[in-house]
């Protein structure tokens, strides 16, 4: 202010003075800022007591201060001595197997985790009924090892401790069952629930071999008290030391990555969502602030009368809106602690991990940034407005129409608020790019939902005057400018084509896992089988399952140490191309191209190639890497480095669940390397699911008992696994989507009852002229109807798109239009529109004509 | 003696509740012969202008029974009001009530669209020609003066050719030159049609214009004037 306008002093004392109204008018306002923020708040606090506990028990969750993952690899004699100079170390071996039952009645996969003497070198492991682990896993005079599971496998194989149970070539005794491992959240996601056993107990199962699916792991415990300082210290030396191998080293300052990395980008999309029912409030906010304008023009004007400028009218009423935005916020905020103490217990369980549940100011802080930006955003352009209300407002009963657009200040305001807020939600996501995409996605919406909102009130303007007067009537209130068509195409449109985009990607991803891959993959994957064992599995398939598909490849495991030359610490991969250098990865040979993938550029190598090693790369992948025909990649393979030249790429089609791999190598490249055997088993589909399902049973039951060290994975329980995963993560999108569209239904509630005031002046006059109520009602319905109905196919329309977008631009899935999504979209809009409307239009049916006539 | 087109006897009707409950209306009773003009005059507050509600089927007494057309108000349900007054009664008011969204032609058309009238638009067309708004047919009431907009309004009230046209201060809010205007419309369009009509307002004069005057004060009638006669 300036120019000898009233100081904010005068301003505060104004906006306080016309504060006394109350909140009429402003609850929507309130409620849907609340609402937003609630939900950001919410997430941000979650997130933040997930990754607080992470960080809390890094040492736990690592099974020590820094471990060094080796992957199929022994570890050398040279490194362990070199670490067990820094403290206590101990080695933990990972690898999934079978367990059957001594009878041959019943069979699981497992994940058998073989310890050390020194096992746990941090936190506490507990076995049910207080028992030790070292009595646990020694073995027994007779050569029966000892192991200890995890209940579930008990239950599964119904056996319980003291049964024996068979693992590869060894008898095992049950000893005891899992209460506490500390160490579980860092093992990763495992398909089958743990055996836990010695060192030698895993070396007598037999079960690894080359090309197994082994991850060898040595912790190093630094002497109790160590900073975090120190830590990082030392794990930098250490990771000096292994640069060149291809070793991961990781420290309890990153303990588990990949599940920090997963709630942060979970976090973020959910984040996102909330955001999104934070600008339909916006919406919201806009409505009510423009209503509130118009309520207060005589107030205005006679301001004005009195001296006061328009930019101070303006101030005076922005503090209102900001006293009425922070009431919104700290509901919101309050709202929002809530959930993670509700949920917490839960996630804790669920990811078996303790939470650190608290006041995380700074995601509060976020949070309220997100709800005031929004406010001010949505507000400041319908605030801009009040600059000119003309004084000849109190004279008149109809001034002239108002300026198209406020004065360029609250236009400048507006635009800067917006990419404020834009500005924020990319500086703290955890992958920019999406936000970005959102945001664009956003901005596209919200344009083209204004444009649709434009078209169709136009449109409703030109129809001609035909059909009834109900009828007409609607599409009068259709074109009224002002009126609801606006308000409802934004809020409901923006909420709908969210939900339908969510829908449609859940039930495009759930098709493709549950209906789409079965028909077309595999019955059974079989790992470990030694290539010296193929003839007769190939046999004993036959034998039991006449008819059945088998195809096989020789599987080692080896890392890529480098690319082009260059060492994978050294390079800075792609976000989406970062895991094919962590660990190690399976890898072939061949003397012609796989099924199910086509050449994408060079050529494949001659059957009786004999040259230097040549290797086909997955052609995505090495465009992610920048590698083309003639690079070289180096991979780790049973402790020998070998570098081999890219002869061609291939396009892979990883859906068909047959047998692909990143890496193929020409056949010359290990010659003479001992490999196992994978395989892929199609049993032919009969008429009788029941019979089908017999005959895998018996066919694993013969694989398992033939080839103890074979592991044998059903495809339809692995995607079951995978979809119950999706599942949970579909609950909690769907309940940040719900929040979304409850925001949706708020401004949808508002702007209906803002328009309360017409629609009693149209129904009073209707009836005036001879209208029955139901013909008054049919009218407004046939308004309602048709503005749900329009916003229901722009929903379907935008949200398809973004469905498809994500599904075949990012998942590679193709997009699959449900009619009950499609259905439900047009129910959910008619039902909201007609049902909110109509509720409102009752109230106007029975409002008296007497009064309303002499007040109008 | 033909049946009267209106007929109140001992109507009663109170607005509002509790302590700010205000009796309008006091044991009203009179008839209208069909055809007749009255004019209703008195001050602010009267009831004059509630006594046009009842008349309308706008309004529901508390007592008394109010027989408009030969049919009994105060016994019908509300839509049957509504289609009553679709059928037989037109209305104007000082504020127009125009509906904003719709073209003058549209406006007109509605009553007798809601009537069920085919020729509804053609009907509508006419009677705007009939006031002189052949060239506003597209309109929006927004486009139109203050005058035009009561044109349309007494339009829209005769377009469906009642018996009984009522008006409560038709010319309240138009100069006088153009109220003048307003007013010979509806006397030609009365004498025209041979409908009864009842109109509310502050001059005296223009209530003397009409066949019969009816003065009120606190709900009552206190004068009863038929032209060249004293009551």
């Amino acid at each position: 202010m300036s120019g000898g306008s009233p100081g904010w002093s005068v301003a505060v004392r104004l906006a306080a003075r016309e504060a006394r109204g109350g909140l009429s008018g402003f609850r929507i306002f309130i409620a849907a800022i609340a609402l937003g923020v609630a939900a950001i708040a919410a997430v941000g606090s979650t997130s933040r007591a997930i990754t607080e506990g992470i960080a809390l028990q890094g040492r736990e969750i690592l099974g020590g201060d820094i471990a060094v993952r080796f992957g199929g690899e022994v570890p050398p004699a040279d490194v362990l001595a070199a670490l067990a100079t820094r403290g206590r170390l101990s080695a933990v071996t990972l690898v999934n197997s079978m367990a059957r039952r001594v009878d041959g009645e019943g069979q699981a996969l497992v994940r058998i985790k073989a310890v050390d003497d020194t096992y746990p070198l941090t936190g506490v492991f507990r076995l049910e009924g207080g028992v030790s682990l070292a009595d646990a896993l020694a073995p027994a005079a007779d050569g029966t090892i000892g192991v200890v599971v995890e209940p579930i496998l008990a239950d599964r194989l119904d056996v319980t401790v003291g049964d024996r149970i068979a693992i590869g070539r060894a008898t095992a005794e049950v000893r005891g069952l899992i209460e506490s491992e500390p160490d579980q959240v860092g093992t990763g996601v495992a398909y089958g629930p743990r055996v836990m056993m010695s060192r030698a107990a895993l070396a007598a199962t037999d079960i690894v071999q080359p090309g197994s699916l082994v991850a060898n792991t040595v912790r190093l415990a630094l002497p109790d008290g160590t900073s975090d300082a120190a830590v990082a210290a030392v794990t930098a030396e250490i990771k000096a030391a292994q640069s060149d191998s291809g070793r991961l080293v990781s420290s309890r300052l990153d303990a588990a990555p990949g599940l920090e990395r997963n709630v942060n980008r979970f976090s973020q999309f959910l984040t996102l969502v909330g955001l999104t029912a934070l600008i339909v409030g916006g919406v919201g906010v806009t409505n009510a602030v423009k209503a509130f304008i118009d309520r207060k023009r005589d107030t205005i004007a006679t301001l004005k009368a009195v001296g006061a400028p328009g930019g101070f009218i303006v101030t005076v009423y922005l503090i209102e809106i900001g006293v009425l935005a922070g009431i919104g916020v700290v509901l919101g905020l309050a709202l929002g602690l809530l959930p993670p103490f509700f949920a917490g217990g839960m996630i804790a369980a669920a990811l078996d991990l303790s939470i650190e549940i608290g006041v995380y100011p700074g995601e509060l802080l976020l949070a309220a940034a997100y709800g005031f930006l929004t406010a001010f955003a949505f507000a400041i352009w319908a605030l801009g407005r009040a600059h000119d209300v003309p004084v000849s407002a109190l004279f008149r009963d109809k001034v002239a129409p108002e300026r198209r657009l406020p004065r360029r200040a609250y236009v400048v305001a507006t635009a800067i608020a917006v990419l404020l807020l834009a500005a924020l939600a990319v500086a703290t996501a955890a992958d920019r790019f999406v936000a970005v995409i959102f945001i664009l996605s956003m901005a596209a919406i919200f344009v083209v939902l204004t444009g649709v909102a434009g078209v169709i009130r136009r449109v409703a303007g030109r129809v001609p005057a035909v059909g009834s007067a109900e009828f007409r009537l609607a599409l009068r209130n259709i074109h009224r400018r002002g009126g609801l068509t606006l308000s409802v195409v934004l809020s409901l449109g923006l909420g709908l084509t969210l939900m339908v985009a969510l829908a449609l990607i859940d039930t495009g991803l759930r098709r493709q896992l549950t209906s789409t891959l079965p028909e077309r993959a595999p019955t059974f994957f079989v790992l470990d089988i030694r290539s010296s064992e193929l003839e007769a599995f190939s046999a004993l398939v036959e034998a039991t399952a006449p008819g059945t598909a088998l195809q096989t490849v020789p599987m080692l495991r080896g890392r890529i140490t480098a690319l082009k030359g260059t060492p994978v610490d050294k390079i800075d991969a792609p976000e989406g191309a970062r895991w094919a250098l962590s660990g190690d990865r399976g890898i072939t040979l061949s003397a012609q191209p796989p099924a199910n993938s086509t050449l994408a550029s060079g050529a494949w190598w001659p059957k009786d190639y004999a040259g230097e090693p040549l290797v086909s790369f997955e052609d995505e992948l090495a465009r992610e890497f920048g590698l083309s025909i003639g690079d070289t990649v180096t991979v780790s393979v049973l402790g020998r480095e070998i570098t081999a030249r890219i002869a061609n790429t291939r396009k892979v089609e990883w859906q068909s669940l047959s047998i692909n791999f990143v890496m193929v190598f020409s056949p010359n490249t290990f010659a003479g390397a001992p490999y196992s055997v994978l395989s892929t088993a199609a049993l032919p589909a009969g008429d009788d699911p029941a019979a089908d399902r017999q005959n895998e049973k018996r066919l694993m039951k013969a694989v398992v008992a033939a080839f103890p060290t074979a592991t044998m994975v059903r495809v339809k329980d692995m995607l079951a696994t995978v979809n119950d995963l999706v599942g949970s993560l579909t609950v909690a999108i769907r309940a940040a989507a719900s929040i979304a569209l409850a925001a949706s239904v708020l401004v949808l509630a508002g702007a209906l009852a803002s328009g309360h005031r017409q629609r009693v002046y149209d129904a009073v006059l209707l009836k005036t002229f001879g209208a029955t109520r139901a013909r008054v009602l049919l009218a407004f319905a046939l308004e309602y109807a048709a503005l749900g109905l329009l916003t229901a196919v722009f929903a379907l329309l935008a949200g398809s798109a973004a469905a498809w977008g994500v599904l075949s631009g990012v998942m590679d899935v193709p997009l699959d239009v449900n009619p009950w999504v499609a259905l439900g979209a047009v129910a959910v809009a008619l039902v909201l529109t007609i049902g909110l409307g109509l509720l409102g239009t009752f109230r106007a049916l029975s409002a008296k004509a007497a009064p309303v006539l002499r007040n109008l | 003696m033909p049946d009267p087109a209106i007929a109140l006897t001992d109507v009663d009707l109170s607005l509002g509740s509790g302590a700010a409950r205000v009796h309008i209306l006091k044991r009203l009773g009179f008839s209208i012969e069909a055809g007749s003009s009255v004019g209703i005059v008195g001050p602010s507050g009267s009831g004059k202008s509630t006594l046009l509600m009842v008349l309308a089927g706008l309004e529901r007494v508390d007592g008394g029974t109010v027989v408009v057309g030969g049919e009994r108000l105060d016994r019908m349900g509300e839509d049957a009001l509504a289609r009553f007054r679709g059928r037989s009664v037109g209305i104007v008011f000082q504020s127009f009530h125009l509906m904003p969204t719709m073209t003058a032609l549209e406006n007109v058309a509605v009553p007798l669209e809601l009537a069920g009238r085919r020729d509804a638009f053609e009907r509508a067309r006419a009677e705007l020609e009939s006031v002189g708004l052949a060239d506003r047919l597209g309109h929006h009431p927004a486009e139109l003066s203050g005058g035009e907009q009561q044109r349309v309004a007494i339009a829209r009230a005769l377009a469906p050719e009642p018996s009984i046209l009522i008006a409560d201060e038709p010319t309240g809010n138009l100069d006088a030159e153009t109220g003048r205007d307003i007013i010979r419309l509806m006397f030609e369009a009365r004498a025209r049609r041979g409908a009864t009509l009842v109109l509310v307002t502050h001059d005296r004069a223009l209530a003397d214009a009409c066949d019969r005057r009816i003065g009120m004060r606190s709900g009552e009638i206190v004068e009863d004037v038929r032209a060249g006669v004293a009551s």
